[in-house]
């Protein structure tokens, strides 16, 4: 049936050819797009209008569900801010969905004493700062779940005091989530009085996890670095999760 | 930081510390443990497994002189550096 609709798709379209320039009916028929009556039987009109209509019938029903998907998407996307906000408090995870490390770890992490890394550190001022900032030591070797301490010494050699808050970067950036800090220097208003000299204690470890990533193989060496900036009088800056 | 904003390179992102900040020691009054420190770390070429000690008796220095807020030891990792208690009662729930 399909090659008989071909060849007379072509026969059409000679006719149609021919009678363009004779400007014959049978051309208007062709261009109205309906086959000339003398080819159909009348079982296979009904049977073709039929036809077209359940075409028609199912493509308006797939084109329904695309645009329903396609709103139920577009809906979804508004819906996950409110859900996520909603999940974050069911699970305390507070924004910060990334495997974070728990307080009581400390008590119970066991030192991977085959794994030795080099952590090195680096001591940076910004330029308004007339602080004299540097480490103790340049590189200390430290095993992942040991507690460690390094010293960071500052001095004011001016004659007014001076108020200095500092921050911190760990250089390689994907090291930073197993670098955890006890306590240190950082995020607080720290005042050096003229002429005062500071050791500055930073107190840390790294996640025993760490031996496990597999991203964090080649890792031997990790630098920590600290940059002090000048606190001005009621300045706020945000400060990273500080209560 | 990182100041480059490259669609999907991760950005280092700073977390405050656990226990917060150290008060200053203004008044050097634990320079001689810390000075103790540095030097075992000299000595050992830097190894701080085998300054633990040092770093231990620092820490203690800075909590009597009210430089830290008192923890018991084992929170700060010194479990191993510590006396096993005399009497059966334990202080952590350690299995």
């Amino acid at each position: 049936m399909f090659d008989n609709r071909l060849s007379t798709a072509e026969l059409l379209i000679q006719g149609c050819v021919r009678a363009l320039h004779r400007g014959s009916p049978r051309a208007e028929l062709f261009l109205r797009r309906r086959p000339p009556s003398r080819l159909l039987t009348r079982s296979g009109s009904r049977k073709s209008r039929s036809q077209e209509d359940e075409w028609r019938t199912k493509n308006k029903t797939v084109l329904t569900y695309i645009t329903a998907a396609g709103v139920g998407m577009i809906g979804l996307s508004y819906a996950a801010v409110p859900l996520y906000r909603l999940y974050c408090q069911a699970t305390g995870l507070g924004g910060a969905a990334v495997a974070g490390h728990d307080a009581d770890q400390v008590e119970t992490m066991k030192p991977v004493k085959e794994r030795i890394i080099k952590v090195s550190f680096n001591a940076d001022t910004h330029a308004s700062i007339q602080w004299n900032f540097r480490p103790q030591q340049t590189e200390i070797y430290v095993v992942p779940g040991e507690t460690a301490l390094a010293f960071y010494r500052a001095k004011n050699p001016t004659d007014k005091p001076i108020i200095g808050i500092s921050t911190y970067n760990v250089v390689p950036f994907d090291a930073g989530q197993y670098f955890n800090k006890i306590q240190c220097f950082c995020f607080e208003e720290q005042r050096l009085n003229p002429h005062e000299e500071v050791d500055m204690p930073v107190f840390f470890y790294i996640d025993p996890e760490f031996d496990d990533d597999p991203r964090m193989a080649r890792v031997d060496t990790i630098t920590l670095s600290y940059t002090f900036f000048e606190a001005k009088e009621g300045q706020n800056l945000p400060l990273p999760g500080y209560d | 930081m990182s100041t480059a904003m490259n669609f999907g390179t991760k950005s280092f992102k700073a977390r405050a510390p656990d226990k917060g900040s150290f008060p200053l020691d203004h008044f050097g009054e634990c320079k001689a443990f810390k000075e103790m420190f540095m030097k075992c770390l000299s000595e050992n070429n830097f190894d701080n497994s085998r300054c633990r000690l040092q770093s231990k008796d620092y820490l203690e220095c800075r909590m009597e002189k009210q430089l830290m807020a008192k923890e018991p030891l084992e929170k700060l990792g010194f479990k191993d550096l510590m006396d096993p208690p005399p009497s059966p009662e334990n202080r952590g729930s350690k299995p």
